[in-house]
Parts: structure tokens; C-alpha cells; sequence
């Protein structure tokens, strides 16, 4: 059985924030621009070179075989007999270099897939709760909290909310469906006012980089005819 | 876009990976039985018989050159257009990053339009930079209704707290068939 999270403000400083100095200011900005979404510029980055491998090979090719390097070169076979004879002198060395080339290849790309296959972390909250305590809350619970509170503000017909990050930098994502009626600015004051100060304190957490996505509610349909 | 690179990274991570395997497998097959005329898994043998025969300027070689070349050509199109097209909001402090869809922001600015009444119809799109408005007026062309569609517009984008103000285009078509 769950039991659902209350984040309240503490009565008394129980929680002081955890001992760690809280981060600069420049840095939590970034921790909360790299929570916006999951980054792909790893995926990005490597198929970027693939593709580059690929196109620079292919365009050298066709060049090679319309006689852009000379006529003779174009005459020549694919398996070049010169290459291969020097193959042949060194088979031992051959073998070894085409055995690392194929482990590299192997490596790379389960590493690769791993990565980009791997769900995104939802690191739990860790709550510093005296000399030999540590009290841990679940990531979904304490999202969940959060997600209840922005979601009762005005001007907000619901809301999600996920912890993504390590646990070390934490960051928390909140996504609002706003209303029709909605003034953005005061919604996102009152998220930052009410919500996060609330979740900051409780927690227990210095420092909570958050990025906040906007959607507008479609439950309420627009009269196309007035 | 980015889904389109969510499905292929993996792919093409697996696909390296099997060449690799492949690779492995056939120096290692070589290594143990050195007697063998054919590939284990992949037949060898005969592509190196097909490229001792076949030259560079040969029918197939320049065509799979190019085929090869355009793939790779869209791969780098993908890999460099598949960024994230946020519109970027100001926040209360700045431990807080605020974003949205450009189709958020068009729907507000065409929900905007088209609830005045000299508008019949409106379609919107938007991006980081512009907001191009086409409405369609009542019958005939009302001449100032693109300046002021355009300047309602503008009220309403400086009233959101959108970190780069977009520019306001303004298309106005006549509206066919009857009122």
C-alpha cells in the first residue's frame, strides 16, 4: 500500500537544508535547462559522424570511379592486388587489426543502443533526518506531492510533475495543462511562491533546479460557433 | 524529427554492433580453419572473387557510391535537425527554466484572433522568431483589418512573458462562399 505524500511547510526548522552549500546561481540554471527534456545530442552527435563517415566515403568513391583521380586509377580493381599481397606478408598483424576493428564496432554499438534505449532516471529524495537517519522518498511519491500542489493552483487544469537527474543534483520537471483563463505570469509566480518553496523546504533540498513546460488544457473545447 | 532519430539511434547502434559480431566472427572462423573455401556466417569468399574481377569505373560501383553518399547525406540532415523547437518564457528566478510548444503559442494567438468579431476565420503558426497570422474577414476586404489584427496581436505577445518577442506577420484573405 502507498501512502500519498503531504509536502507542508515544517512548523519548526526541523529540516535544516542539507549541509551542502547551495549551488550558483549559473549552475542551477543550466541543471534546470538540461531538466527541460531528455537530452538527445548523444544519439545526435554520432549520427551526425556516421553520416559524415558515410557521405565522405560514398562521395570519394564515385569521384574514384568517374576518373577524378586519374584514368589508370579508375581501371584498377576493387581488391587492389598490391593490397593484398601486403595482407599476405603480414597475415598475423592483418587478422589482429580486423579482430580490434570488430570488437570496437561491437562495443560501440551496444553501448549506443544501451544509451538511447535506457529509460531516463527518476532519482528518489533523500532526506537528511538527523546524525544516523536518512529517510528516502520515493521519486513517483514525491513527484506526485508536487504534481497535486501545482495542479490545485489557480489557472491550472492539471499537472505532472517527475524528478529527473542523479541523486546528487537532483532536478524536478513539471508540466502544466493552463486553463483558458490563465494569466501565465501569476500561474508561474504562485508555482514558484507556493509549490516550490513548499517542496524545496520539506524535502529538504538547497537548491531545486526546475523546468517548467506549458500546455494549454483541450478539455474544455472552443464553441466554433458563437 | 526527434522521434524519427529515437527510433533510428538505437537501429543504427544495433546495426554497428552486428557488423562487429560479423567481423569477429569471420576472422576468428579464418583463424581456427585455415582449409575453409567458405565464410562461416557471411560468404566472403565470393565478394573477393566478384572484387578481384570488378574495377573502380564499373557499372554498380559508382551508383552504390552515391546511393551510400545520400544516405549518409541524410543521416547528418537528420542528426543536425532534430533540436528541440521550445519557446523560451521568462521565470520568476532563475533556477527555473520555462518553456512551451510553438503550437501552444499558436493556439493562444489564434484563439485571441478569432474572438473578435471582424474576423471570420484565422489560422496561426509559430516558431521561436515569427508568428504568421492568415484571417479571413467578413465579405469584402476590410483595409485596416490587417493593421489592426496586427497590432492586437503584438498587445497580446507583450503580455506574455516570452523571452524573445517574435515578429508579427499578417496575412488577410477573402473569405469565400456566403456569410
Amino acid at each position: 500500500m502507498t501512502i500519498p505524500v503531504e509536502l507542508t511547510k515544517p512548523e519548526a526548522p526541523e529540516l535544516e537544508p542539507t549541509s551542502t552549500p547551495a549551488p550558483r546561481p549559473a549552475t542551477l540554471r543550466k541543471r534546470a535547462r538540461s531538466a527541460v527534456a531528455r537530452s538527445a545530442a548523444g544519439d545526435r552527435s554520432l549520427t551526425v559522424l556516421i553520416g559524415l563517415t558515410l557521405l565522405a566515403a560514398g562521395t570519394l568513391v564515385a569521384l574514384l570511379s568517374y576518373g577524378v583521380f586519374g584514368r589508370g586509377r579508375s581501371r584498377r580493381t576493387l581488391l587492389d592486388p598490391v593490397i593484398v599481397d601486403a595482407l599476405r606478408a603480414q597475415p598475423l598483424l592483418a587478422r589482429l587489426v580486423a579482430l580490434a576493428a570488430g570488437l570496437l564496432l561491437l562495443g560501440l554499438g551496444l553501448v549506443w543502443a544501451a544509451r538511447s534505449l535506457r529509460p531516463e532516471r527518476r532519482p528518489d529524495v533523500i532526506v537528511d533526518g538527523g546524525a544516523d537517519t536518512a529517510i528516502v522518498v520515493s521519486s513517483s511519491a514525491a513527484a506526485d506531492a508536487v504534481a497535486a500542489q501545482a495542479g490545485a493552483l489557480r489557472g491550472v487544469g492539471h499537472a505532472r510533475a517527475r524528478f529527473v537527474g542523479t541523486d546528487a543534483a537532483l532536478s524536478l520537471r513539471v508540466t502544466l495543462w493552463l486553463a483558458e483563463d490563465a494569466d501565465i505570469r501569476d500561474v508561474l509566480a504562485r508555482l514558484d511562491d507556493q509549490v516550490l518553496t513548499t517542496a524545496r523546504t520539506s524535502l529538504g533540498l538547497a537548491a531545486l533546479p526546475v523546468a517548467v513546460r506549458l500546455e494549454l488544457d483541450s478539455s474544455t473545447p472552443h464553441p466554433r460557433v458563437a | 524529427m526527434r522521434v524519427l532519430l529515437r527510433l533510428l539511434a538505437p537501429l543504427l547502434g544495433l546495426a554497428l554492433a552486428a557488423a562487429g559480431v560479423l567481423l569477429v566472427i569471420e576472422v576468428v572462423a579464418v583463424w581456427v580453419r585455415p582449409a575453409a573455401t567458405t565464410g562461416l556466417v557471411v560468404p566472403w569468399p565470393d565478394w573477393r572473387t566478384i572484387s578481384t574481377t570488378l574495377t573502380w569505373s564499373n557499372t554498380p560501383v559508382p551508383a552504390v557510391a552515391i546511393g551510400v553518399a545520400v544516405v549518409g547525406l541524410l543521416l547528418v540532415l537528420l542528426g543536425l535537425l532534430a533540436r528541440r523547437s521550445d519557446i523560451v518564457l521568462t521565470a520568476p528566478t532563475p533556477e527555473i527554466t520555462v518553456t512551451t510548444s510553438p503550437r501552444v503559442l499558436a493556439r493562444l494567438v489564434g484563439r485571441h484572433v478569432r474572438a473578435t468579431d471582424d474576423v471570420a476565420g484565422a489560422s496561426v503558426t509559430a516558431s521561436r522568431r515569427t508568428v504568421a497570422v492568415s484571417v479571413q474577414g467578413w465579405g469584402k476586404a476590410d483595409p485596416e483589418l490587417r493593421g489592426t489584427v496586427r497590432n492586437r496581436v503584438k498587445a497580446m505577445l507583450d503580455e506574455l512573458p516570452l523571452r524573445r518577442r517574435p515578429r508579427v506577420t499578417v496575412a488577410v484573405q477573402d473569405r469565400k462562399g456566403p456569410r
